[in-house]
């Protein structure tokens, strides 16, 4: 081996590091600095903020939000039979079909196990 | 579409109790919920059986999807371990998992699902399969690492384990990209031809895709400097998970490598083989000399598992920097993954039957555990003498194969590599006989009594199996051998 095989790597790592050291002293020398209260706020849009956002949210949303991806992106697979679903044939009508079982007996789980519920009772106080 | 059914039961047979454990769960009242293990127990036995009636067949491969997934003698071995290491893992989860107030099913779907992924990485000839495989078998596990929600230590150990498992798959991604990107191709054997003879302005991106490569799985089985998150992963997760990680998942690790380097980088070996050798040297020096310090069992066995992924390493890396004697060195590497999955596994039960014992994790809360227990203690020096490489206990061979392998390379590269793994194996003996010593020679605190109940059926099975096991193989090594005879297939072609 010679170690020139190893040179595209700290090539790449020079290029990182110095594609970060030229934006940001770039971006120190050529923009102008003049702050004013509105551009300092935590979010430069128009709109006053009145309360942090780091306030408690019910987690049902995060739930019911990360199921519908994850759902969404399982039936996407099935269009790709579906545009093929007549040359494919009965081997494609089972596998699909093998699929959709897996699919849904994730659904049933996930809707007997409650996570689907919107109307639970919480433990804790919910914000106003 | 023709397919070997029997080629790909083993993963069907997993993908079917996966299925069964969700449903049992689901009707199941609380009360009955052990039956998802029963079940898992169950799919896992019966997935050794096509394994069995592969290996007694005369078809020597079995190709399937235009050659993504291959099915050898190679892949039948570790399919094998990965079944059995699950097994145990099974075996030492139920009396852990029932005896707190956890999610049973879950438990068991999640580590049923990363078994199929490590089966799925054993066959992968293809960057794409070998990916799913390789996602399959950590995805759960991120899961699993924070199994004790209100354990800030398991969330720390699941937080950790998951940023740095996502680097390192980012890193990987990157890599096949390149890989795909110079060659054009996503099948093992056709990158293979393409990387022979690259047109010199891809130079540069192959030794860069590579070494990417190279990084993302040296992450999987956490070899130095890509160890960090093992450490305290290991610590927080719950026990039997702990096991799991640092053998299937890390045998997973391990096979993924295998297949990509030798069957689809073969050629340039120039280029990760020195990779391979830095790695394996800084594994066995780092991981035994920070083993040296650990006052917690567990973090103990995490800093051996480094280094023993160091030792793993040191055939593989050996002959691959001396460009010789490659199926020797794969052979001898395998031999070492399956011995150490056993005795590892074996260690790993006699910590969780030995925190419940003693009440503590902190080796010296061990002290005078082999006159309370007499039967753990003995099973204790069995395990740690083995890690060490003691004869007659399996380790002494996984060492001796080790060393064969590394001196037959012959180069001096390859020498230098046993040498620095011989010092090695001297500081590992410090710490592992510490434990011995700790249970044996040290005073039992006041008021400590024999032991009377016995421990958990089933983990006294796992105890059983993994001691006899490291028994039968120290003393009758030629019935292990041929495990590693069998892998040299993977080196067969061309």
């Amino acid at each position: 081996m010679t170690l020139a095989d190893y040179l595209p790597l700290a090539l790449m790592g020079i290029l990182a590091a110095g594609f970060v050291a030229v934006s940001l002293v770039a971006s120190r020398l050529f923009s102008p600095n003049r702050p004013t209260p509105e551009k300092l706020a935590p979010y430069e849009c128009g709109i006053i903020p009145e309360t942090e956002a780091t306030q408690r949210f019910p987690v049902k949303f995060y739930l019911v939000a990360m199921l519908f991806v994850i759902f969404d992106v399982e039936i996407v697979f099935l269009f790709a039979w579906a545009t093929r679903w007549l040359e494919l044939g009965w081997y494609g009508i089972a596998a699909a079909g093998l699929f959709t079982l897996f699919v849904l007996e994730t659904l049933v789980y996930v809707w007997k196990r409650g996570a689907l519920d919107w109307n639970v009772k919480t433990s804790g106080p919910l914000p106003a | 579409m023709q397919i070997d059914w029997l080629a790909i039961a083993p993963e069907i047979v997993v993908a079917v109790t996966i299925l069964g454990v969700l449903a049992a769960d689901l009707v199941l009242p609380r009360p009955l919920k052990y039956w998802t293990a029963t079940l898992a127990v169950v799919g896992l036995t019966l997935a050794v059986v096509p394994l069995i009636l592969m290996a007694a067949s005369s078809v020597e491969t079995r190709s399937l999807f235009e050659g993504s997934y291959v099915v050898d003698d190679f892949a039948l071995v570790l399919k094998g371990l990965f079944l059995i290491a699950g097994y145990l893992v099974v075996l030492m989860s139920v009396s852990y998992i029932e005896s707190d107030r956890y999610y049973q099913g879950e438990y068991y779907l999640l580590l049923l699902s990363s078994v199929l992924g490590s089966l799925v990485i054993a066959s992968a000839r293809d960057l794409i399969v070998l990916f799913i495989g390789v996602e399959l078998t950590t995805g759960p596990l991120f899961m699993l690492a924070g199994w004790r929600k209100g354990d800030i230590r398991s969330n720390e150990a699941s937080l950790k384990f998951f940023i740095l498992g996502v680097l390192s798959t980012a890193i990987l991604l990157w890599g096949m990209a390149m890989l795909y990107g110079v060659s054009g191709e996503v099948r093992f054997d056709q990158i293979r031809s393409a990387l022979a003879d690259p047109s010199p302005a891809a130079q540069p991106l192959v030794g860069l895709a590579i070494l990417f490569v190279l990084v993302g799985f040296a992450f999987k089985v956490s070899a130095v400097p890509f160890h960090f998150w093992a450490p305290d992963t290991y610590e927080g997760a719950p026990t039997p998970v702990t096991a799991y990680l640092s053998v299937s998942s890390k045998a997973a690790g391990f096979v993924a490598l295998f297949v990509t380097v030798y069957v689809a980088l073969r050629d340039r070996v120039d280029i990760w083989g020195p990779g391979l050798w830095a790695l394996a040297a800084l594994s066995m020096t780092i991981g035994n000399l920070a083993a040296l310090r650990q006052s917690n069992i567990v973090r103990l066995l995490a800093y051996s598992s480094i280094a023993q992924a160091g030792f793993m390493l040191v055939p593989f890396a050996a002959a691959s920097v001396a460009g010789e004697q490659l199926a020797e060195g794969l052979a001898a590497t395998v031999v070492y993954l399956v011995i150490y999955a056993l005795m590892n596994l074996g260690a790993f039960a006699v910590v969780i039957q030995g925190a419940r014992r003693t009440g503590t994790g902190d080796i010296d809360g061990w002290a005078g555990l082999g006159r309370i227990d007499p039967r753990l203690g003995v099973l204790a020096a069995v395990f740690f003498f083995s890690l060490a490489g003691i004869p007659p206990l399996a380790g002494w061979f996984a060492k001796f194969v080790m060393f064969r392998a590394a001196i037959a390379a012959g180069s001096a590269a390859a020498t230098s590599l046993a040498v620095i793994a011989a010092i090695n194996a001297v500081i590992a003996l410090y710490y592992y006989a510490r434990v011995a010593k700790v249970v044996w020679f040290d005073e039992a605190p006041a008021g400590a009594e024999p032991a009377t109940e016995p421990p958990a059926a089933s983990l006294a099975l796992t105890l059983g199996i993994a001691a006899v096991a490291t028994v039968v193989v120290g003393v009758f090594p030629a019935v292990f051998a041929v495990f590693g005879e069998a892998t040299r297939v993977l080196l067969a072609s061309g």
